[in-house]
């Protein structure tokens, strides 16, 4: 399975991905939600997208959308993973089209949870 | 450093053989701070002491709560999903079936910890069938004061919320209440949270529709196992479900349940007669 | 009139809060917690122990803006920024660090405090992206909620603080 992992910070982007490729993914990143589309477009297309909220030129939620109104990219599942954590934040974040919402502080059990849940795990993990 | 050698090879045997997870030496400010807390709750002065006092006195429930405090962080909503999935899909609609629609289901969650297992059962129930509030009672019992007192509050932190609980579910639960969530108080209404030993007599509770009694059972030698079954088949409705852990089953430790499969998890139901 | 002056000031029609109405420096440690459980490492202890920062200082912050607009600033040792950048690349940290990778790194601790800070707070507020440099300066010495920690024996603080200057005392009608 692929994931893309969409985040300003590189730190941030190293703690997601290594976490995913830990759990058999193979993994890319973007620094923000323009880089990311660049990366749909070549044909790239991920099973999964994890996707931070604040970042410069395009944000979290921008991205959400406009994946949204592209049908080619409607398998992808969106989880956003963030530091914004109100409750109206969430709601607006799986309005827009997330299907998941894990808040910064994570810790790597939470990412595997999240993706238990959505079936995303690309290997049998005892949990 | 109160820590010896010998206590902290202890710890180390005990959580091997309870859990088959390897302590590395080195790990001693972790078993420290990890069982400090326990100490104190105990009214010792640092774990050196709990170490002692669990060794000479042997305590299935303090061996549990050393085991949990350095094996898992937080516990998980929907902890292994399955016995959650067979509620709404089998045993609900089976008991809805057999009951009035004006009889109450129980439901007890036994060694509840902080209560993400008895508000798992909640929400699901209050998302699966209208006036959950009035239909349905779960019971909630813990050794530990402090997680009884942490269950009736309904309130986690920030990363307890991020672990397997569904974000649809969190905010449709959930309210922010400062740096951390509070389940909304039409769930808290349905749990009742109350201090119970599962190894001694067990106070006048149910009679329960739905017990979960997960990854207790491993900790307690045979015989306490066979008597902590019997008093939970008594606290049961004839027709009731019993979830166990994933790990754990009644064959060969007391023959009076039925294994039910259901999906890819199991359930145990009481034999008739037995 | 000092008793009174914090009632005067409401009377005034002043409906600014300061931090200290609407967090507690235990909730900001719990927040610290987290973050660090999260970011630096599962088995990451931050200790509530005061201890004298070093003269060169390194500031991450997060700006809040809304119903209580200020800073969220997590301040250590330059050496201690460039150990946590560290523990948070992990195996992916080279060699010599580069001043990019400590203001990357360092930047996200405050943004991921300065997120659950944020959340404590009541209302909609908004998030900055992070900065890394020298504190913007405290503006309001009673809208200043610190808490003061060591990890790894080194000493870390984090401090929300108001950007807005103090209001003005009103004058006493009644001199």
């Amino acid at each position: 399975m692929r994931a893309l992992v969409i985040d300003d910070s590189r730190a941030m982007r190293r703690i997601v991905s290594s976490i995913l490729i830990g759990l058999g993914y193979e993994v890319r990143d973007a620094g923000h939600g323009g880089e990311a589309l660049d990366v749909l477009n070549e044909g790239w297309v991920p099973d999964l997208a994890t996707i931070d909220w604040n970042m410069p030129v395009m944000d979290g939620l921008q991205f959400v959308s406009a994946v949204r109104s592209n049908p080619a990219w409607r398998s992808m599942t969106m989880m956003m993973v963030t530091s914004e954590s109100e409750h109206t934040q969430i709601v607006r974040a799986l309005a827009a089209g997330a299907h998941e919402y894990v808040i910064k502080p994570f810790t790597a059990d939470a990412i595997r949870d999240k993706l238990a849940l959505l079936g995303l795990l690309p290997q049998e993990v005892v949990l | 450093m109160t820590l010896t050698a010998t206590s902290f090879d202890w710890v180390r045997q005990v959580v091997h053989r309870e859990s088959a997870i390897v302590l590395q030496p080195g790990k001693e400010y972790l078993v420290e701070a990890r069982l400090l807390p326990i100490a104190r709750q105990m009214g010792l002065a640092d774990v050196g002491q709990l170490v002692d006092s669990v060794r000479t006195r042997p305590s299935p429930e303090n061996t549990r709560r050393i085991v949990e405090a350095l094996t898992t962080n937080e516990t998980s909503w929907f902890r292994d999903g399955d016995p959650f999935t067979a509620l709404t899909t089998t045993v609900l609609p089976a008991l809805q079936a057999a009951r009035g629609p004006a009889e109450r289901l129980q439901i007890w969650s036994a060694a509840c910890s902080s209560g993400q297992e008895a508000y798992t059962i909640a929400m699901l129930l209050e998302d699966a069938m209208p006036n959950a509030g009035s239909r349905v009672s779960i019971t909630a019992t813990d050794l530990s004061r402090e997680m009884v007192e942490r269950t009736r509050a309904g309130r986690f932190s920030q990363l307890e919320v991020n672990r397997g609980l569904p974000a649809p579910m969190l905010v449709r639960h959930f309210s922010r209440a400062s740096s951390e969530w509070e389940v909304n108080a039409n769930l808290r209404r349905m749990v009742t949270a109350t201090e119970c030993n599962l190894a001694a007599p067990l106070p006048r509770m149910g009679p329960f529709d739905v017990v979960y009694l997960r990854n207790v059972l491993i900790y307690f030698d045979l015989s306490t196992k066979q008597a902590i079954l019997r008093r939970v088949r008594s606290l049961m409705r004839p027709d009731g479900w019993l979830f166990l852990g994933a790990a754990e089953t009644t064959l060969g430790v007391d023959d009076s349940w039925e294994r039910v499969v259901l999906g890819r998890s199991s359930a145990y139901r009481p034999l008739k007669g037995a | 009139m000092t008793v009174f002056e914090t009632a005067e000031r409401r009377r005034v029609g002043d409906a600014r809060p300061v931090i200290t109405e609407l967090i507690d420096g235990t909730t900001v440690q719990s927040i610290a917690e987290e973050a660090w459980i999260s970011l630096v490492g599962e088995e990451e202890v931050l200790v509530p122990l005061p201890a004298e920062l070093p003269a060169d200082v390194l500031s991450s912050w997060v700006d809040v803006v809304g119903p209580w607009t200020g800073s969220v600033v997590l301040t250590a040792g330059r050496q201690t920024a460039e150990e946590l950048t560290r523990a948070l690349l992990r195996e992916s940290a080279p060699e010599v660090l580069e001043e990019e990778d400590v203001v990357d790194a360092f930047g996200e601790i405050a943004n991921v405090v300065g997120g659950s800070v944020k959340a404590a707070l009541p209302g909609q507020s908004a998030l900055s992206l992070p900065s890394v440099g020298t504190s913007p300066e405290v503006r309001n010495t009673a809208d200043v909620c610190r808490i003061d920690l060591t990890w790894r024996g080194e000493p870390v603080s984090i401090s929300v603080q108001g950007a807005l200057p103090a209001l003005p005392v009103p004058h006493d009608p009644h001199p």
